[in-house]
């Protein structure tokens, strides 16, 4: 599961027009704002490649949204940004802190045989591997069931590596511009 | 209408045997032919019966209770069967596989005399429904094998040597499932075939009640997606254990979230004006941008700008490169950074060169303050 070119046209494509909206505001900013217009522009490119069919480019939308809500709009032109900016994402599951504890509490007095605190601890490492993908993965914390935050983990990752060749190849062609 | 009209539509399909016995009334002999060559699971042919007013439709039914020679009459199930029998002629879809399961339908018939029977459909789906039904149990296991083999790892393979005994259980399983689901909810014929299954078997040993079925389904599904992960990741395959792998595919998205971040800030270090020309690259370059490596020929037509500002700016040049605690990422890039600004001063006769060219043949479109504004 290697990104593909077609993949990699559409990004740039996508990118660029993205460029091309933000040249008027960009003209005259110093190299941080640019920096952070080309990350959001490509953030976009990225998760519209998907057009809203996964939770994380949804959540990736949403959040660029917030940061710049016009470029995105632009953007999205094509494919009902407002549909995609508006969309609700799956509810977060939410459980009382309280609760938890006092159940934890319930089960830890419970006498364990060692296979089964062995069992117990690498449970435990494995939730906590995954909330940690949660938090890197955008839009995780809305992944209620396991099974989908793999998948969407999956597609995720293709993505980001489409978007890291793109723009590794056009920061390379710069540079060597630069050096001629 | 009720349970009595949809049991007087149901001894319907025995009219002609009645006819030979010598039923009075004409026109209800014909529409009884009428019916007769209705296929029986033609939903619409029973709703047709029954619009007969109720009261000859009880009329039938007891004619047909009188008539039948069978006495154990406990059910629809076993109700049908008898016309059935008598007169083969008719084109129900498989009447051995009928009448070998006649005795469990009548658990469904039971059931529905009880009073759990709200309408029509039901009563007059059940025979025809459920012989589907049957045909759909036996030819299952037969398409699972492959669909599971994509889901599940080895829990599979090592069953499918063995399946015969597997495959019985399997299908008795689901048959009474089925068979819950259709007295419980009421499904009409539609809704069960749409209903998703899940195909899960349990080695010897392990539990089979619904939640750890559904359990080890999870767990297989998760299981799947994760060989998947493995193989995507760089390294990865090797390592043993969810949580290490995990790890692995945390680390794996953060450096590719930190070489998004980098890229983009050389990028707009490198390039004061970020619109270059990617259409020029696209056509020219297609195939080489794909490789991941370039011609500098694309690139100086985008790049006019740059040289104008080495030429305006030398002087100004050691202050523009931005404040290190601006930086998001640590010391590994900067020495590349600080390269690059050595090679554009190095290179400034160069691009001094560079600018009568690109002058030619480029679109220059920078204003001379703007040097000054970025600053």
């Amino acid at each position: 599961m290697q990104p593909t070119s077609s993949m990699k046209e559409e990004f740039l494509k996508k990118w660029q027009t993205g460029l091309q909206i933000f040249r008027p505001s960009i003209d005259n900013t110093n190299v941080t704002e640019r920096k952070k217009a080309i990350k959001l522009s490509a953030d976009v490119a990225m998760a519209s490649l998907r057009k809203g069919t996964t939770c994380w480019s949804r959540a990736l939308i949403q959040k660029t949204a917030a940061e710049d809500n016009f470029l995105v709009r632009q953007m999205l032109s094509g494919i009902k940004a407002e549909t995609l900016i508006n969309k609700k994402l799956p509810k977060k599951t939410v459980c009382h802190r309280k609760i938890v504890r006092r159940s934890k509490k319930i089960l830890l007095r419970r006498s364990r045989s060692a296979s089964e605190e062995a069992a117990a601890k690498a449970k435990k490492l494995v939730k906590r591997r995954t909330q940690g993908l949660r938090s890197v993965v955008p839009g995780g914390e809305f992944m209620s069931n396991d099974v989908l935050l793999i998948q969407e983990t999956l597609d995720y990752i293709v993505s980001l590596q489409t978007q890291v060749n793109v723009m590794r190849s056009i920061v390379d062609a710069a540079e060597a511009g630069i050096e001629r | 209408m009720d349970l009595t009209g949809g049991v007087g539509a149901r001894s319907g399909g025995g009219g002609p045997c009645r006819e030979a016995t010598g039923l009075e009334s004409l026109h209800l002999g014909d529409e009884f032919r009428q019916l007769v060559t209705l296929p029986p699971e033609n939903a619409g042919g029973f709703t047709a019966l029954l619009e007969l007013p109720p009261t000859q439709a009880v009329e039938l039914l007891h004619f047909t209770d009188s008539s039948s020679s069978q006495a154990a009459v406990t059910g629809i199930g076993v109700d049908i069967a008898p016309p059935l029998h008598s007169f083969g002629t008719l084109a129900f879809p498989s009447n051995s596989v009928l009448m070998e399961r006649a005795a469990r339908f009548s658990v469904i018939a039971t059931e529905q005399q009880n009073g759990n029977v709200s309408g029509e459909t039901t009563t007059s789906s059940v025979p025809s429904n459920s012989s589907a039904n049957l045909d759909r149990v036996k030819t299952e296991p037969a398409e699972t094998d492959s669909s599971q083999r994509l889901v599940s790892d080895q829990a599979v393979e090592n069953q499918s040597p063995c399946p015969s005994q597997n495959n019985r259980s399997g299908k008795r399983k689901e048959f009474e499932k089925k068979v819950k689901s259709s007295t419980k909810k009421n499904k009409s014929s539609e809704e069960t075939e749409k209903l998703p299954y899940v195909h899960v078997r349990a080695r010897r040993g392990q539990a089979t009640d619904s939640h750890s079925l559904a359990e080890r389904a999870r767990r297989e599904k998760i299981n799947a997606r994760m060989k998947l992960l493995q193989e995507l990741v760089p390294g990865c395959d090797k390592i043993q254990g969810t949580a290490l792998v995990l790890d692995e595919i945390i680390n794996h998205v953060q450096s590719l979230q930190r070489q998004v971040e980098m890229l983009s800030m050389r990028l707009a270090a490198v390039n004061p004006r970020i619109d270059f020309n990617l259409d020029t690259i696209l056509a020219s370059e297609n195939g080489s941008l794909m490789d991941g490596s370039f011609n500098g020929t694309a690139m100086q037509l985008a790049w006019p700008h740059q040289a104008i500002e080495a030429e305006h700016s030398y002087h100004h040049r050691q202050l523009q490169p931005p404040p290190p605690q601006q930086w998001p990422f640590d010391g590994l890039n900067q020495p590349a950074w600080g390269r690059e600004e050595d090679q554009d001063h190095g290179n400034d006769h160069n691009n001094l060169m560079a600018v009568s060219e690109n002058l030619m043949v480029g679109p220059a479109h920078l204003h001379p303050n703007q040097v000054k504004m970025e600053l």
